[in-house]
């Protein structure tokens, strides 16, 4: 659901608090404040030039995108660099967000696969989800833990010559398996914040939230802020 | 080094559709005999008259060796080697190159489409125009043949000068030998012509000689004499060469994996929407005022 409808009037009061976090304005709730959705949509960039530059030297089904950057030669010298950078913002953004993203108890439940699935069947909705719930804070490690596995396995892979035979073998394996991961993951986290949940893609473009989607999908993040609690990373 | 006349047996980065043969032509080798080779290095002269390449700058390491590896810009090196053998010494000279093997593990590894072929009659050649200098067909080869060319961002290696070979003459290496240690023919002759010369060599007190042509990548297309058979090191050649195991399994395994499952999790997101559609709060609307979560209608 698009919150166009119900945009507050330009008020300074109400612009000031756009740009902080977990507070109240008008209707919505502000969920991303401008840094966190400028952190954001650059990893997103960088991520998504280094996947469609690599994919043309990953494999010929792919040979077409190298056309948008101008050949496969453009390609082998922008993709390290595209990797380069997307590893940096992405520490940045987990600098930015670790505060949010601590591990709760009750999020050790998104480990098992069932809930997983409980997850996308909508059951088993649990009242205490805060900001986050632990199916995000999970792909935030992981992708974390991922872009450093690219990143190390990217770097032999950048400079075969300087390294010795079995370590480029190995790291053209962890590459590999690791971007494929990567990108399932990331398929799924495009999907379930757009047509899957309406009203997500919104908090990520211009940071707010309507009241009843903080209700269904964070409820206990929706009574903290409701109920004053408000934290400002 | 790209060659017109010659049809395209395989193409690397090509899922299918890189063979272009019309006609079968006949595999060819070259012989090298090291028990009869002086180490003259007329064939390293030819080779980079022929090729245009060079001059490089020799780089002594203590032996008669011209340099210590192969170079993008010297492709035909004579390995020296002094062992001691039977209270005496020996000296070892080998014409090391690329040896345009059967199944070429660079052509495997390389990413780039039509960047390394193998034409009908088996050479092994880098296509420079296609070739991005990622190094992987590096990797890929197990004799360490292909070097990176800083110069031009590609790699380069010994092509079985392809461009004589499609006019019907013999690689340069092979015309400047003065001893006949070299010859180059079809590889049935050669592999004939170098079991031959084990035969003659084993009835002449060299008792391990044997014929190099490893079966572990097909088959080489240098096939290579060694008085010494047991000691393929002394000769600094791989006993059991093979495209490397991580390169075959990334090829041919995780490859085919990987663009099942990338396109799988889209296809399982649209079939997931399709059968589950969004989740999105109840549309009454109105101020929610309880801490519960509203139910969401469930199919």
């Amino acid at each position: 659901m698009s919150a166009t409808a119900s945009r507050p009037p330009a008020d300074s009061a109400i612009l000031r608090a756009r740009r902080s976090e977990d507070v109240v304005v008008g209707d919505e709730i502000v969920r991303h404040r401008l840094a966190t959705r400028a952190i954001h949509w650059t990893v997103a960039l960088f991520f998504f030039l280094a996947l469609f530059s690599g994919l043309p030297i990953w494999t010929p089904v792919f040979g077409w995108m190298a056309h948008l950057f101008g050949g496969l030669n453009v390609c082998r010298w922008l993709h390290p660099w595209a990797g380069l950078a997307f590893f940096v913002s992405m520490l940045v953004m987990f600098v930015h967000w670790l505060g949010e993203m601590r591990l709760e108890p009750n999020d050790r439940e998104w480990l098992r696969p069932r809930k997983m699935i409980e997850y996308m069947r909508y059951q088993g909705e649990d009242p205490d989800v805060g900001k986050y719930n632990g199916g995000q804070k999970l792909f935030f490690f992981a992708a974390a833990l991922g872009a450093l596995g690219l990143l190390l396995s990217g770097v032999v892979v950048w400079f075969p010559l300087e390294f010795p035979r079995i370590v480029r073998e190995l790291a053209i394996l962890i590459h590999d398996v690791t971007f494929i991961l990567f990108v399932v993951a990331v398929v799924f986290h495009i999907y379930l914040g757009t047509a899957a949940e309406p009203g997500t893609f919104h908090s990520m473009i211009r940071g707010t939230v309507r009241k009843p989607w903080a209700r269904l999908h964070h409820p206990r993040w929706y009574r903290e802020v409701l109920g004053g609690k408000t934290r400002r990373p | 080094m790209a060659a017109h006349n010659l049809e395209i047996r395989r193409s690397s980065a090509s899922l299918w559709g890189g063979a272009t043969g019309m006609r079968q032509l006949p595999v060819v080798s070259k012989f090298i005999d090291t028990t009869t080779c002086i180490g003259c290095k007329a064939c390293e002269v030819a080779c980079q008259e022929w090729n245009d390449l060079g001059p490089v700058s020799t780089r002594q390491t203590g032996t008669y060796q011209t340099m210590p590896e192969l170079d993008p810009e010297f492709w035909n090196l004579i390995r020296f080697n002094e062992q001691e053998f039977d209270g005496g010494v020996v000296w070892l000279m080998r014409k090391d190159q690329c040896m345009h093997c059967e199944d070429p593990g660079c052509l495997a590894a390389c990413p780039a489409p039509g960047a390394i072929v193998q034409y009908e009659n088996g050479i092994v050649d880098v296509n420079p125009e296609a070739c991005i200098g990622c190094g992987f067909c590096a990797t890929g080869c197990p004799f360490d043949v292909p070097k990176f060319h800083a110069k031009t961002g590609k790699m380069a290696k010994c092509t079985l000068c392809v461009d004589r070979v499609e006019s019907g003459l013999e690689p340069a290496c092979i015309k400047a030998c003065p001893t006949g240690c070299l010859q180059f023919g079809t590889k049935d002759d050669m592999v004939a012509m170098g079991h031959a010369r084990v035969e003659q060599l084993k009835a002449n007190g060299f008792a391990n000689a044997v014929l190099y042509d490893p079966p572990g990548v097909g088959g080489t297309g240098v096939v290579t004499v060694l008085g010494h058979g047991d000691h393929l090191e002394w000769y600094g050649l791989p006993r059991d060469p093979r495209v490397p195991l991580g390169v075959r399994f990334w090829k041919s395994v995780l490859r085919p994996l990987g663009v099942v499952a990338i396109f799988g999790a889209v296809v399982g997101a649209i079939g997931h929407f399709m059968y589950q559609g969004p989740k999105e709060p109840p549309q009454t609307g109105g101020e929610p005022t309880g801490g519960e979560p509203p139910r969401t209608p469930r199919p």
